[in-house]
């Protein structure tokens, strides 16, 4: 009796659920359409400071490789011109003074040990069991303990972009932090809120190399932030090589092919986003990495490396004191064009932007839970990633109706063992 | 023996057994479900998060009440139809632009006010010569229109979106760090010493003066002897270097050179004398078209500071190390004073409009300080009821978000430097401003409170995955003895009707 009403429960929940799923991309796609239509014409970056979090989760020699993967983004992002007063790089583990390796006080990242990249310069913020993931939490948000020292902080504002790298060893919308805790996507989707509200970023880049990486930033709902990833979900990241002196494997496949497109890329460059992603090469690098870009208003093809990579390219000549007039005359001619206008009508278009960006996000919880893009939509098919995330679906809005089902279940045991006695 | 001695022996008979005895057992298993209940209370205190309530309802409607503040002119001058004429062309003016005007009130009087009221209002004085004098302006009052326009700029200073850019966002503390680099020390000319405290003293301490109402600043410098470029400046025909726009953004070397100590968590403002290395020298800056060389020794860096090149005069002994005396220095630290206003967003004067006679370059008129302070105190107001609104969305977004004392302490507080700067509007504008800073400080410090850190989140499978093993294996045999006992106590009790019916029988 309860059985067939229980089943059909489910079975109308499921045609219902896949009913608005399949509504909501043709919404969510019309709603992009609508942004990129609307995109600023210059498309430059309104930052004016570059910051970076970099964080390697695992500790232990074996996983050198993610302490490398971390360093190789810090040695990036530091040549590309973020100061180190910008970089948080958080490290699990010090490999590069750990008695196994035989290259004491250096860090290498391939197998022919070309590039050491501990190099002679370097600030590690947070290290050894300081890595936790209350600390990262704590970082993000800036709710930090008055003690904490500047460098240990990120201390960003509504024009600051902010790129952030993390590495180690995860699962399905989890991360491990050193063996004993895990981060989930929920908690990294609610930091970045928190940061949206505080408006401690003008635009956040998330790169996330491990396992099954792309469910990490399913979760995400504030807007300005474009994610990538190394790997789908129930799918492994794999490392690139190993050294044989060394060891172990000294790097990740993904990371190792972007920091190969970076070392191409100087602080001028004008390579964008879309140059990156279409770098990606599966067949090399093992897994299928992909993008998620419907929280970014910017396209990719205008949105510069170097605006999340590099310092910042704003510059001005000023006169001297004497000549005034001269000054307002350079710097409206030497400055960089500037995305926003003042005139009523780019206004009242913001405006409704902002509504709509409204609106997207009181629809967040059906939105935030579209698959992400994959680049190589070959491999997958669309309607297998329809079908994965209807299950997907089904498996969250579930949630409750678990918890009373094994509730009863429980219920059930209890009366047919004290019954039956 | 044993066996057949044991078997004679009758059984024993439970009941009799002591700890058999059902009162007993009946208590035993009370307490057992005793200490759970007892134990319920202290689990639910360890084990819910404080969550104090906020008083939402004030911050609603703190966000709609806007802060406005009023402007004061009075026109000394007999015509009497003048002052509205003034009004209405500047009703018009805001009426046109309201984002400029936002949150002002104008007011034009010609009728002379005197008393408290005084010092905070305008007077325009009808004279042939233009110029500005504290509070006072001397205009030919025979032209509204091109008064109207003055005024204008005067009271909201233009805002291109390029020069707000360029502002620092409002902090009540600054750190201001000089650097003297120079590229190669070794190669020759070094420049080993710079007069830094006269400097300052001359050029600067002026502007802190004026500025000591809003901002609190602290000083660091330092000199360099190796700062090295990151790129190779474009070789000019003559033998000089020169940088083209593009090597202007990635002029600072971060990697190499370390600018500015991490002592505070004040923002930094940086100031950078660079003297370029002999095989550089002079180094000069090109025009954006690549070609032409600017006149101009220095750039900005919206937000983050001002680079000034010092190239030495060509026919200073070459092999000495040399000090930068305090008159060397005084085109760079005019430039670099010009360049703090800027920074602190402190609005240019009309072109048309001279200063008094006494004034120097650093000198600032209470018509631009007013304009900042008036600007300063409406972002203010706007950053903390945003902070505070906020707070609010988030506590009840993040359902494991503690909320406590001290947050809600700060977040009354902060509403109440709210409520005090909207009731200082008319009568002193440094007060609105202190207030509004205080409640920016302090929905700030709300915000960022340690305390607030959300629990991290737990699929309920981890809940039950953690509860299930510690309480299933405890609680099911409890449950059941506590049944069985309860069927038992029934059949006892109807046993006994029984044979109480029967004995009446």
């Amino acid at each position: 009796m309860l059985l067939p009403s229980l089943l059909h429960l489910l079975l109308s929940l499921f045609a219902w659920l896949n009913l608005a799923l399949c509504a909501d991309t043709a919404q969510e796609n019309a709603v992009r359409d609508f942004f990129n239509n609307n995109a600023s014409p210059g498309g430059g970056s309104a930052h004016t400071n570059n910051w970076a979090v970099l964080v390697c989760a695992s500790r232990y020699w074996f996983n050198y490789r993610h302490m490398a993967n971390a360093l190789g983004m810090y040695r990036t992002v530091k040549r590309l011109g973020i100061p180190d007063s910008n970089i948080i790089l958080m490290l699990a583990d010090d490999a590069s003074c750990n008695s196994r390796n035989k290259f004491p006080g250096s860090v290498y990242a391939n197998p022919g040990r070309h590039l050491d990249l501990y190099g002679d310069n370097i600030e590690v913020d947070y290290r050894g069991y300081e890595v936790t993931v209350e600390n990262f939490i704590r970082v993000l948000t800036g709710r930090v303990d008055p003690s904490v020292p500047r460098s240990k902080r990120l201390l960003t504002d509504e024009r600051s972009n902010v790129f952030v790298y993390m590495t180690g060893h995860g699962g399905n919308e989890f991360l491990k932090f050193q063996d004993n805790e895990e981060i989930s996507a929920h908690d990294i989707a609610d930091a970045f809120e928190q940061m949206y509200q505080k408006k401690r970023y003008n635009e956040i880049f998330f790169m996330i190399d491990t396992c099954q990486a792309n469910t990490m930033y399913t979760k995400f709902y504030s807007p300005n932030i474009l994610a990538t990833g190394s790997s789908m979900l129930d799918e492994s990241s794999y490392s690139y090589a190993s050294d044989s002196d060394i060891g172990v494997a000294v790097i990740d496949a993904y990371t190792h092919y972007v920091l190969q497109f970076m070392e191409a890329i100087n602080k001028t460059s004008q390579k964008t986003m879309q140059d990156l992603f279409d770098y990606y090469d599966v067949s090399k690098i093992g897994s299928h990495p992909g993008v998620r870009d419907d929280l970014y208003n910017r396209p990719l093809n205008q949105a510069l490396i170097t605006d999340f990579f590099g310092g910042v390219a704003h510059a001005e000549v000023v006169g001297s004191s004497d000549d005034e007039a001269q000054t307002q005359a350079q710097a409206g001619g030497n400055f960089v064009t500037e995305p926003r206008s003042d005139s009523p009508q780019q206004l009242n278009q913001n405006q409704e932007q902002e509504q709509e960006k409204d609106q997207e996000t009181t629809q967040r919880t059906i939105v935030r839970r579209v698959p992400p893009l994959s680049i190589n939509s070959s491999v997958v098919s669309e309607s297998q990633k329809l079908a994965r995330s209807g299950m997907l679906t089904i498996w969250d809005e579930g949630r409750d109706l678990r918890a009373w089902m094994s509730l009863f279940c429980l219920v059930i045991l209890v009366g047919y063992v004290s019954w039956n006695k | 023996m044993l066996d057949a001695h044991n078997v004679n022996q009758p059984p024993i008979d439970p009941a009799t057994v002591f700890h058999q005895n059902t009162y007993l057992r009946r208590s035993i298993i009370a307490s057992y479900w005793l200490v759970i209940l007892l134990a319920v209370p202290l689990w639910w205190r360890t084990t819910s998060i404080e969550r104090l309530s906020l008083p939402t309802s004030r911050v609603a409607s703190q966000s709609e009440s806007y802060l406005r503040l009023p402007v004061r002119l009075h026109l000394d001058t007999p015509n009497a139809g003048a002052a509205s004429a003034l009004q209405s062309l500047l009703d018009e003016s805001a009426r046109r632009d309201p984002d400029r005007w936002n949150g002002l009130d104008v007011l034009v009087s010609s009728t002379k006010i005197n008393g408290n009221s005084g010092d905070s209002s305008y007077t325009i004085i009808n004279s042939p010569t233009i110029l500005i004098d504290g509070r006072k302006l001397y205009y030919p009052s025979n032209d509204l229109n091109a008064l109207a326009d003055v005024l204008t700029s005067l009271i909201v200073p233009g805002s291109h979106s390029y020069s707000i850019q360029r502002v620092a966002q409002y902090s009540p503390r600054y750190r201001l760090a000089f650097s003297l680099l120079n590229q190669d020390a070794a190669a020759g000319r070094p420049i080993v010493d710079w007069d830094i405290t006269s400097a300052i003293d001359h050029h600067l301490s002026p502007i802190f003066t004026y500025l000591s109402t809003l901002h609190n600043f602290t000083i660091e410098s330092q000199v360099q002897f190796h700062a090295p470029l990151a790129f190779e400046p474009r070789q000019l025909p003559d033998g000089s270097s020169a940088l083209t726009h593009e090597q202007l953004t990635i002029f600072i070397n971060s990697a190499e050179w370390s600018l500015s100590s991490s002592a505070s968590n004040d923002p930094v403002l940086h100031f950078v004398l660079f003297v370029p290395s002999i095989r550089h020298s002079p180094l000069r800056i090109l025009n954006a078209d690549g070609t032409t060389l600017s006149p101009s020794n220095a750039f900005l860096l919206p937000q983050w500071g001002t680079i000034h090149l010092h190239n030495p005069p060509s026919n200073s002994p070459s092999a000495g190390p040399t000090l930068l005396t305090l008159t060397d220095l005084s085109q760079p630290f005019n430039s670099f004073a010009m360049q703090l206003l800027t920074l602190l967003g402190v609005p240019s004067l009309p072109p048309t409009i001279s200063r008094s006679p006494h004034a120097t370059v650093t000198t600032i008129t209470q018509w631009q300080l007013d304009a900042l302070m008036r600007r300063r105190a409406l972002e203010n107001s706007e950053r903390a009821k945003d902070t505070l609104g906020s707070i609010i969305k988030l506590v009840d977004k993040i359902q494991n978000m503690p909320v406590g004392k001290e947050v809600r302490n700060d977040v009354v507080d902060a509403l109440s430097e709210l409520d005090q700067m909207h009731t200082t509007t008319h009568t002193s504008l440094t007060h609105t401003l202190e207030h509004s800073a205080h409640a920016l400080t302090l929905s700030s410090r709300a915000f960022f409170n340690p305390t607030m850190l959300a629990l991290l989140y737990f699929p309920a499978e981890h809940t039950y995955a953690v509860y299930t093993p510690l309480f299933a294996s405890a609680l099911i045999p409890l449950v059941v003895t506590t049944v069985r006992e309860f069927k038992a106590w029934r059949k006892q009790r109807k046993q006994r009707g029984g044979v109480q019916e029967a004995k009446q029988q």
